[in-house]
């Protein structure tokens, strides 16, 4: 493989890991904040619980988002040091309030959240759930103006031999940014309705003693997933007007309109293969949409079933099949990313700046290196949530830590500032 | 303008995440049991995320604000960069996965990463620091390295010293004698800021071209941003009473 290629695995295996973490995180906090918002409410017991229990495998998945989001940060200019100097003024403006509108705050706040539970006012306690929610999605929706801008560049001009931003407001309304936004939040609430839906329903299977809990715990979910599925496709069809050129070509699959694309491309950038690869594009764009087809079905199904009792207490093919649909949301976010991200290539900035001219000028040995080093870390990473995960789920609501009371109470508190 | 919120994120961080990093580096001289460990991470637990964003913001700001300076820093010390973000990683799960399950051996373990990282973020910092500001390289970077490592730790245990009690705070008070802690904490502060102006000093600090649209933004955000971090700081004031949810 050619350095960049590993630059380009490397960047790849980077956001996709972060990707996987963050589209569970982002689904969970929802429901989260959902349970917590009722519980604060009526003060009801179950829904306490239920905060708990699954603010407690929210945190564990949220751990590794955070970390994989660190390496993340600092990806660009490691390895793409090309791309910062040449396009930097602009989406740049975008990471740059990402990190301080929702990183920053998100992080701050979700601190306090953990640590200042059982210590805050209750109605401080749900206020700051919902800030780290929204901050989540500000987080989503800052970070897919920078990729909206690399897919399809508007607002900026050339200057100088790099990019200046001239309209803020254009970037920031890029239908290629904002569409994809709400294509990947509903992806998102899907994915925290299948998990939820799915653990649930091992519960139920396996008779375990909470079952009022995970029935309405199960109903949550797949009452989640279900729109959050219609929403998803609508904002992902929504897209396709505003695919690239070359993407669409290839994703119809025209030879004759891949070749005209190529021929207007090499007419104006010159010589070059400028077709992103048909196979790994294609296969992901189909992966994505059967998934979504396999999903719906068992939403739609499933939303059905849940209205019968008997249904919900002991159908257990029924349970099987929810727990067994746990990674499918994950596989379809992945599929759709790489449908968008491979579909893009050979470019950095769309029209504007080769993936091969945006690499930082770094050696071989250097980047198989850190690449060796970042996928072992993040193998790991994902091998102990997954474990960490199904453990905690199936302890079941009893086992959990979050929020627990203090067993003994505490002494006088000494102030030290 | 550009340079001062660079300055004010990159210094905030050195300040509040040093003490964190130092308390990791401190860990098994502070801590000599699990037990004992557990309330050591308490001391920092509220704080430590709170205070590593200010390093998330810093890189935000340099994409924003200085993205040629943030390509040539990054870039031109490649390895160094990854060894601190793969120590940063280590170090966060060791404190996040450390109470996940109650096994003495997953503990010691998860408090080893907890160490391991934590000594590894002060060494590439060290190594980073003297690059930029003594332009050293090679073996005999590792010199300055290590001093600036022992303020990182040192600057752990002034913090420790406020946030503790009984045998564990005298443990941390050691270089102080255990009176003022408070101004012990002020000086190794003092001290990494200067480590940090220096450094400043002699990197190229060109801002680039969206610092018009951009400042604004940022410097209407600081206060929000420092008002969120002052709840934390002001309900985890007192002293830690016992262990928490890391």
């Amino acid at each position: 493989m050619e350095t960049v290629d590993l630059a380009r695995l490397q960047f790849a295996l980077t956001a996709g890991a972060h990707f996987l973490f963050v589209a569970l995180t982002l689904g969970l906090a929802t429901l989260v904040a959902v349970l917590q918002t009722r519980a604060t409410v009526t003060g009801s017991p179950i829904h306490q619980r239920m905060t708990r229990f699954w603010g407690q495998l929210y945190l564990i998945n949220y751990a590794m988002g955070i970390v994989t989001g660190l390496v993340m940060e600092f990806q660009l200019g490691l390895a793409w040091s090309g791309l910062t100097e040449y396009a930097g003024n602009v989406f740049g403006s975008a990471l740059a309030i990402e990190t301080l509108v929702a990183f920053f705050v998100e992080s701050t706040f979700l601190g306090l959240w953990i640590f200042g539970w059982n210590r805050l006012n209750r109605w401080a306690h749900l206020a700051l759930i919902w800030v780290v929610t929204l901050t989540a999605y500000a987080s989503a929706f800052w970070i897919m103006v920078a990729n909206g801008f690399l897919q399809r560049p508007v607002g900026h001009v050339l200057e100088g031999g790099a990019l200046r931003l001239a309209d803020f407001g254009a970037m920031v309304g890029n239908p290629a940014a904002q569409l994809a936004f709400w294509h990947v939040l509903g992806g998102a609430l899907l994915t925290g309705g299948f998990f939820m839906a799915g653990v649930s329903a091992y519960h139920l299977r396996k008779r375990t003693a909470e079952q009022d809990f995970f029935r309405k715990s199960l109903r949550l979910g797949l009452g989640l997933a279900l729109p959050a599925a219609m929403f998803t496709v609508t904002f992902g069809g929504l897209q396709f007007s505003y695919l690239q050129p070359s993407k669409s070509s290839v994703w119809a699959n025209r030879t004759q309109l891949m070749a005209e694309t190529q021929a207007t491309m090499a007419a104006l950038h010159g010589p070059g293969d400028y077709l992103p690869p048909v196979g790994p594009v294609r296969v992901a764009g189909v992966l994505m949409m059967v998934l979504w087809v396999v999903m719906i079905v068992v939403a739609g199904l499933s939303v059905l079933l849940m209205a019968f009792r008997p249904a919900v207490r002991s159908f257990r093919p029924w349970h099987w099949l929810l727990t067994l649909m746990i990674p499918v949301p994950f596989v379809t976010m992945l599929a759709g990313w790489v449908f968008r991200e491979v579909g893009r290539q050979p470019w950095a900035v769309y029209g504007l700046l080769t993936t091969a001219d945006a690499m930082s000028p770094l050696t071989a040995v250097q980047v198989r290196v850190s690449l060796a080093a970042f996928t072992t870390v993040f193998a790991v990473l994902i091998a102990i949530n997954y474990w960490l995960l199904a453990r905690h789920a199936r302890r079941g609501p009893g086992a959990v830590v979050l929020g627990d009371r203090p067993a003994e109470p505490a002494p006088a508190p000494v102030p030290t500032f | 303008m550009e340079i001062f919120i660079l300055a004010f994120f990159a210094l905030g961080y050195l300040v509040l995440a040093g003490a964190d990093i130092g308390v990791g580096m401190a860990l098994p001289y502070l801590g000599r049991s699990g037990d004992e460990r557990r309330e050591v991470i308490a001391a920092i637990a509220p704080f430590f995320l709170g205070n590593e964003v200010w390093l998330v913001a810093t890189a935000g700001v340099l994409a924003g604000l200085f993205p040629e300076l943030e390509g040539e820093l990054l870039s031109g010390n490649y390895t160094l960069v990854v060894g601190l973000v793969l120590a940063w990683v280590i170090r966060d799960m060791g404190l996040w996965l450390r109470g996940r399950l109650p096994r003495p051996g997953w503990q010691a373990f998860c408090d080893g990463a907890t160490v391991a990282g934590s000594w590894g973020l002060a060494l590439t910092w060290g190594l980073l620091l003297s690059r930029v500001l003594l332009g050293l390289e090679g073996p005999v970077a590792m010199v300055p390295a290590l001093v600036v490592a022992a303020l990182f730790g040192t600057h752990g245990l002034t913090f420790a010293a406020l946030r503790l009690r009984g045998a564990l705070r005298e443990r941390a008070g050691v270089l102080t004698g255990g009176g003022g802690e408070a101004r012990a904490y002020a000086l190794t502060a003092a001290a990494l800021l200067a480590v940090g102006v220096l450094a400043g000093l002699r990197l190229p600090l060109h801002p680039g071209t969206s610092g018009p649209v951009l400042v604004p933004v940022v410097l209407a955000l600081i206060p929000f941003l420092v008002a969120s971090q002052g709840w934390v700081w002001w309900t985890f004031r007192h002293r830690v009473t016992g262990p928490s949810y890391l």
